[in-house]
């Protein structure tokens, strides 16, 4: 609508601007062209020259001069000259034509003095009592026979003309109004259908009228938009499931692998040696089947294939129940698990959430720990409020990071997002994992030193909406 | 106390890898499981179970002429056992439930073979509890089925929440069990809030079963986290 109405002021500015010039464009061809030959005071002014002219001779008669003369002869005119009260012509010019009368009453001065005589028209001057008439070339003058006009009209012109003036303007704009409007149907929807194109809407214009090749245009325009995008969403489905399929061939391997290594490492008959090395194919193993899941779930995070189920989560339960399982599969207890909770009472620890992703962010936390410091460490899994958010922190003290590292982490992407062909880039998969997972739950990761010198990650979430207040009870 | 009555029970592990059916074999026999048989597709394994009658069955999700879903449903329209599904994705979740199985009843490949075999032991010790005989701790026993501790020669019983409590600990032998876990086996849905009477719930089980309650040594705490209850050693 906004562009509709800048053309219409346009327009309307145009019109103004065209009748200016209309104005003066008239004004000068009136000057240029109809001037010369207004010439309206001429056969007044020759009346009068000629009476000038005339001179009385001492026999009563009368003489033109030279000057006289060739003006006559020059305008292709005659002249006489009426006496007062006889109305004789008591002079006439020597070109005056046969049929003009020599005697003139009142009636006839009056009558041909307005107008003509025998298709002459006159024009008349005075000569002391006596009149001068002349009688000009046939093809020289118009003469209105009627020349009075109301006195009102003439008093009222200027207002009269502004009424035209504007009964024009009106008439003028009405025009344009219906021509346009005819065009601005056909451009209306065309408008809104390109102003739709960036909000991603399907646009459909109906392709007739004036601007059918437009209409048919933008329908393409919008069709192509949205077979591009169709086939981005069916491409990024083909990664997230080949990247599914991949390691999901790998899982039987992969469990072979992990099988037979715990067997050796605990067949108390073998070489401690190879007891070791089978350890550490264990491990490995176990890492390498972290790496699949978190291959897994992070490109189906990634190409938003991941449903998230929303429910009431309680992170301390939630906590108890990552740390033990991760402690109940370490046997030699190398990474105890501290949980701490600043929160008081029951209701405040609950958070919206995906049960089962935020379980996978505090494992993968607690598995990265647990690879960065193969001697062993202490962990401390907490949870607190900050500003208004619930912080879930996941701390060590074991070998931590350098500011440099830490830098890197926060700034250098991890490979599936990397759209460089960098391949240095390859960083913390199970950290990503982490940051997508709170992403997702419209949270924040922050990483930084932990308890002497270690390692330490914050997950900020919010705080439900509601908070529903559960008293303890007695059993 | 003595699991080895769960150790001949007949065990069909269902899997379409040939190199995987060997591993998992002979981790069930080191173990001591007398009968483990396998099975490559879904008609070896019917056929196996009309004639061989396993009482457990490990079935792999994905084979080659069906899914171990529609398998453990033509199994059970003959047998009545328990099922462990091996999959290769942890989604199947939802399917599990579905069959009336709880969360635990599937392993996630790649395994830990310890983690296989907890889980084998857990569901048989559920099936067949009937047959179980005391649990043995340091310094006295549990009888699940008469719910009550013997210590002594006295005969102690269990309140309903002390052997849940105690049912929940046990089946987790040696494992840290949440506070929470701890807290649903005793008072259902929503649990939360009863952290203190848990304690003193605790505190009673330790009068029945330890020595010395303040100096526990089978059932310990696990400072924020849980509690764990441990079997005498032997």
């Amino acid at each position: 609508m906004k562009s509709i109405m800048k053309l219409i002021k346009r327009f309307v500015i145009t019109l103004i601007f065209s009748l200016a010039a209309l104005l003066i464009l008239n004004i000068i061809l009136l000057f240029t062209v109809v001037q010369p030959d207004t010439e309206s005071s001429g056969g007044w002014k020759a009346a009068a020259r000629v009476a000038e002219c005339l001179s009385q001779q001492p026999d009563g008669g009368y003489e033109l001069t030279e000057e006289g003369k060739i003006m006559l002869e020059q305008r292709g005119c005659w002249a006489v000259l009426i006496q007062d009260g006889t109305g004789d012509v008591i002079w006439h010019s020597e070109n005056l034509p046969e049929e003009i009368q020599l005697h003139y009453s009142a009636a006839e001065i009056s009558w041909y003095t307005r107008g003509y005589v025998a298709d002459y028209p006159t024009t008349t001057a005075a000569k002391g009592e006596d009149l001068v008439m002349i009688g000009n070339s046939k093809e020289s003058y118009w003469k209105d026979m009627y020349p009075a006009f109301s006195l009102n009209m003439v008093k009222n012109l200027p207002r009269t003309i502004l009424l035209f003036l504007g009964a024009n303007l009106a008439g003028v704009f009405l025009i344009y109004m219906v021509v346009t409007s005819g065009i601005l149907r056909s451009v209306k929807p065309i408008v809104q259908g390109i102003q739709a194109l960036p909000e991603g809407e399907d646009v459909y214009v109906k392709e007739k009228g004036l601007l059918s090749e437009l209409a048919s245009a933008l329908n393409l325009v919008s069709e192509k938009l949205r077979y591009q995008e169709y086939e981005l969403k069916k491409k990024d489905q083909a990664r997230a499931n080949w990247i599914s399929g991949v390691s999901h061939d790998i899982r039987t391997p992969l469990s072979m692998v992990m099988g037979y290594a715990a067997d050796i490492e605990e067949d108390a008959e073998a070489v401690e040696e190879i007891r070791q090395k089978a350890g550490i194919i264990r491990i490995q193993s176990i890492r390498m089947k972290n790496l699949v899941n978190d291959l897994n779930l992070a490109s189906k995070l990634e190409y938003n294939m991941q449903p998230v189920k929303m429910e009431r989560v309680n992170l301390t339960a939630l906590l108890r129940e990552t740390a033990v399982y991760f402690m109940n599969l370490d046997m030699d207890g190398k990474y105890p698990v501290e949980l701490s909770s600043d929160i008081g009472g029951i209701s405040g620890n609950s958070v919206q959430g995906d049960k089962e992703l935020l379980k996978r962010a505090v494992s993968n936390l607690l598995l990265n720990a647990q690879i960065h410091n193969p001697a062993g460490c202490h962990i401390r899994a907490g949870l607190s409020e900050h500003s208004g958010k619930l912080c879930v922190t996941i701390e060590d003290d074991g070998i931590g990071v350098t500011e440099e590292q830490l830098r890197k982490l926060k700034e250098t992407p991890h490979y599936m997002l990397n759209s460089g062909t960098d391949s240095n880039q390859r960083h913390g998969l199970g950290l990503l994992i982490v940051q997508q997972i709170i992403t997702a739950h419209g949270g924040r990761v922050e990483f930084g030193h932990g308890m002497e010198k270690g390692f330490r990650v914050d997950m900020f979430l919010n705080k439900p909406e509601e908070s529903i207040k559960i008293v303890e009870k007695e059993a | 106390m003595n699991y080895d009555y769960l150790k001949n029970k007949r065990i069909l592990f269902v899997d379409d890898e040939e190199g995987l059916r060997q591993m998992v074999c002979s981790i069930l026999k080191k173990e001591g499981y007398r009968q483990v048989e396998s099975a490559g597709t879904m008609a070896q394994a019917l056929e196996l179970c009309a004639s061989w009658k396993p009482e457990f069955a490990i079935l792999d999700v994905m084979l080659p002429d069906g899914d171990g879903f529609t398998l453990f449903e033509q199994i059970k329209s003959f047998l009545d056992i328990p099922a462990l599904f091996l999959t290769a994705r942890g989604e199947e979740d939802d399917r599990i439930r579905g069959f009336g199985l709880g969360a635990d009843d599937y392993v996630v490949k790649p395994f830990l073979p310890k983690e296989l075999l907890f889980r084998i032991q857990a569901i048989l010790r559920r099936t067949y509890k009937e047959e179980a005989p005391l649990l043995e701790l340091a310094f006295s026993r549990v009888d699940f089925e008469r719910a009550e501790v013997i210590r002594g020669g006295e005969h102690l019983a269990l309140t309903a929440k002390e052997y849940a409590i105690l049912q929940a600990l046990g089946r987790n032998l040696g494992r840290i069990v949440t506070i929470d876990s701890l807290c649903e086996a005793a008072w259902g849905d929503n649990p939360y809030g009863y952290e203190n009477t848990l304690m003193a719930h605790i505190r009673r089980i330790r009068e029945k079963i330890e020595e010395n309650p303040s100096k526990p040594v089978s059932l310990i705490t696990v400072k924020g986290l849980g509690y764990k209850l441990i079997a005498k050693s032997r």
